[in-house]
């Protein structure tokens, strides 16, 4: 399962965790009518999960990076395509204060491969080519598609201005995900955030191997929040998430 | 650490050779139970028991009387005929991985491989190296380079400091600092090098250069408040600020961002530095050798007028350097360690008094640890051809020692046809000693792969097919030659762990006769002293 086919586990991923979910369906935020944002803009959004899973993930967007962070576990997996062939990526710890940085090797031997835009478009970019488009949704700018991929059904309520969902429905098997679009995080939270992160003290995953009996580490390996395998995606009990294929 | 300080341990040791751990005040040298009272240092004051390591640290002074037997009896070199001294260290580098580098290095050349030998496997002496630390079976890179560099075998993660220091506490290491090789090397007037595929500042290379009771104190920034406030300094800043000589002439390797203040954006990547002092210490090293250059990409480290300059400083990248099979691939160019060894030796061979040349293929270690054997062999025979290098380069005057600091869970398992692709799965024989018609399988009927974990994270490619009747994933389905292709592991952890067997050691030149049967790893030291007779050429070079 090579990372760029299992971007839909970030869908299941980073929040969905066990904590009760605020079931009130708030609908998607329309953010031209108060943000006049664009795609290349610092800004976050906060999805909501609702249906068969219940999460909050927020997507921070500044520049060249991209980080998806789960404010119940405090986990981030936080990516810069500054150097477009050579991304780094970094996993935050938000609440011990710790970051593991993985280098291009790192990525290699992992065999993590991942497309800029998936990360950015919340793993939706090629899910819309296989989707058909419905027409104009509530908000301005925003489009609906829907369509089958594999046995899934997908309806995505997509922002131009964005480059995002604002709503995303997966429907398998009966049950139903819906990550919900409830609120943009503004430009200077959003630098803040990744100004912290960059504070905190970082380990090499290389040097994981020589490190081990570090507490942090020991506790983040033993939960499974890191290992030495594809996925970079966990539940809030760092459990890797298997999540559909989309592709 | 002060050059009186070492004379002082000179005339009080009861052997020719003492090497000391005393601070730089010139304290008292006081030996054991049984040695004469030190001289007072310079400053006149008095030392602790013990502080002088070369006549009651068991180590250091079994190491000594072995090298003394020895040569007394077997060894036809006398004391100080190697003029030059180059240490190769195989990070990781157990005798699995030598074997199935040798093969691979082979087949790469179309030949069946077994046959082949690594460049050092054709050194006329070798033997086997017990590596543990003084407080664990299976040791970490911080002791064993320690024990090979200093003669003093100390406890995991602790860097050239005896083991009567506490792993992370400045202050229970002061004093009970350890002289290394390098260090020597320098008081003796000779040129010194330390070349790395790893951060200049990782257990390996600092083990050479610097002392510290943790590892990870690679940079101020990692270092705890009162650690700084003890005094203790880190370990990128020991090597610019290196006291002995005049400094380390060569630098090679990663670690970059160790080296710059966090007000400066690395440029290579879009980080900032992670000093925290605001050293700039890249700087610092143009600045203090005015016959100094600094560079961090390949283009620049081919363009050094080595005639000219004499003191190199060389980081390619942020953190450690790419790995041999993806160096081609760095956006902005890394030397090979071939090449960071030949133009090293270029810039060391100037000096008529000599050089000390430490190398380290860093990675080996890395590949492993990720159950990644492919990158792990190609870094193998990277170092084979960096050793290579070095035998055309070095004249008969030179001593080198090819050796690992410790080995990993690696495996070579099966009854693999002669020629069988190493990185392949197991194609064992016919009834008539002919390939097989179809792979060796287990007892659920699947396929293995020869190379194999103990243990670690297993089976790469992700887990999509995976065989849920043996819970082994089906071989045949994937490549497992592919350079990214994790081998399977027994027991699954996160990372794959280190092993506590002998490793192998390979000499050629003056004193390599030293080197043979088993040995402990702090001998390695002892050889190195003999050959080059660096104790009483740093003493010789003071007066």
């Amino acid at each position: 399962m090579k990372f760029s086919h299992s971007i839909c586990a970030l869908f299941t991923l980073l929040s969905c965790s066990t904590f009760a979910a605020n079931d009130t369906q708030s609908l998607p935020v329309c953010p031209t009518t108060s943000h006049q944002l664009s795609h290349n803009d610092t800004f976050g959004v906060q999805y909501q999960l609702s249906g068969a899973q219940h999460g909050t993930l927020q997507l921070l967007r500044s520049q060249a990076q991209t980080a998806y962070y789960n404010p119940e576990n405090g986990v981030a997996e936080w990516w810069n395509f500054a150097i477009a062939d050579h991304p780094s990526f970094i996993r935050v710890f938000a609440k011990h204060q710790r970051r593991i940085d993985y280098y291009t090797g790192d990525l290699r031997t992992l065999n993590i491969k991942v497309s800029q835009a998936e990360m950015e478009s919340f793993a939706t970019a090629q899910l819309l080519k296989q989707l058909s488009h419905k027409g104009p949704a509530t908000c301005d700018g925003s489009q609906v598609y829907e369509g089958d991929v594999k046995q899934m059904h997908y309806r995505v309520i997509w922002s131009d201005e964005l480059g995002l969902p604002l709503e995303l429905s997966i429907t398998h098997n009966g049950q139903t995900k819906q990550w919900q679009a409830q609120k943009l995080i503004p430009a200077n939270e959003v630098e803040l955030t990744l100004s912290r992160w960059q504070q905190f003290s970082d380990t090499d995953y290389a040097d994981i191997g020589d490190n081990e009996t570090d507490p942090f580490l020991a506790q983040m390996i033993n939960q499974g929040f890191v290992e030495h395998s594809e996925h970079a995606v966990y539940d809030s009990k760092g459990k890797p998430m298997h999540g559909e294929h989309i592709h | 650490m002060k050059l009186n300080a070492i004379v002082l341990a000179m005339t009080t040791a009861i052997a020719a050779l003492a090497l000391t751990g005393c601070g730089d005040d010139g304290e008292n040298g006081a030996v054991g139970a049984t040695g004469p009272a030190g001289q007072n240092g310079t400053n006149g004051q008095n030392g602790n028991d013990g502080r002088d390591h070369t006549a009651v640290n068991q180590w250091f002074t079994q190491g000594q009387a072995t090298v003394a037997n020895a040569s007394e009896t077997s060894v036809s070199d006398p004391k100080g005929r190697a003029k030059n001294i180059i240490l190769f260290v195989g990070d990781g580098m157990g005798v699995s991985t030598l074997t199935a580098a040798r093969i691979y290095q082979g087949q790469q050349r179309g030949e069946s491989g077994e046959e082949n030998r690594l460049s050092f496997e054709t050194f006329p002496y070798s033997g086997l190296v017990k590596t543990y630390s003084s407080n664990q079976q299976t040791p970490d890179s911080a002791p064993t380079m320690s024990a090979i560099v200093s003669g003093v075998k100390t406890k995991d993660g602790i860097i050239s400091v005896s083991d009567a220091a506490i792993r992370g506490n400045c202050t229970s290491g002061q004093g009970n600092e350890v002289m290394s090789a390098l260090e020597l090397a320098e008081i003796a007037g000779m040129s010194t090098g330390v070349v790395s595929t790893a951060r200049l500042t990782h257990a390996t290379p600092a083990a050479t250069y610097s002392h510290s009771v943790e590892r990870n104190w690679e940079s101020d920034r990692d270092m705890p408040q009162a650690a700084l406030d003890a005094g203790c300094h880190d370990i990128a800043s020991q090597l610019i600020d290196f006291p002995y000589g005049d400094g380390i002439e060569v630098a090679l390797g990663g670690g970059r961002s160790y080296f710059m203040p966090n007000t400066v954006t690395d440029p290579e990547y879009a980080r900032a530095g992670r000093r925290n002092d605001g050293r700039n210490l890249t700087t610092e090293w143009t600045s203090k050798y005015s016959d100094g250059a600094y560079v961090w990409n390949r283009e620049q480290f081919l363009a050094v007028d080595t005639s000219t300059t004499h003191h190199l400083l060389g980081l390619f990248e942020n953190s450690h350097m790419q790995y041999e099979a993806d160096r081609a691939d760095d956006a902005a160019g890394e030397p090979s360690l071939a090449e960071m060894t030949s133009r090293a030796l270029d810039v060391l061979k100037q000096n008529d008094k000599g050089y000390f040349l430490m190398v380290e293929a860093g990675r080996i270690d890395h590949a492993h640890h990720a159950g990644n054997a492919s990158r792990a062999l190609q870094d193998t025979v990277a170092l084979s051809e960096a050793v290579r290098v070095a035998m055309e380069k070095a004249d008969n005057d030179t001593l080198i020692l090819v050796t690992a600091d410790h080995s990993h869970v690696f495996t070579i398992a099966g009854y693999p046809v002669r020629g069988n692709p190493i990185l392949g799965l197991v194609r064992g024989v016919d009834d008539s000693g002919e390939a097989a018609a179809t792979y060796t399988t287990d007892s659920n009927g699947m396929p293995y792969t020869t190379l194999g974990y103990a243990n670690g994270p297993g089976f790469g490619f992700g887990s999509d097919a995976m065989n849920t009747d043996s819970y082994r994933p089906d071989l045949n389905l994937y490549n497992v030659t592919d350079v990214d292709y994790r081998q399977e592991a027994t027991v699954p952890m996160d990372s794959e762990t280190h092993a506590g067997e002998d490793v192998a050691v390979y000499a050629r030149g003056p004193g390599a006769q030293l080197v043979t049967g088993s040995v402990e790893q702090n001998l390695l030291f002892h050889v190195m002293n003999y050959a080059g007779d660096l104790a009483a050429r740093a003493e010789a070079n003071q007066n």
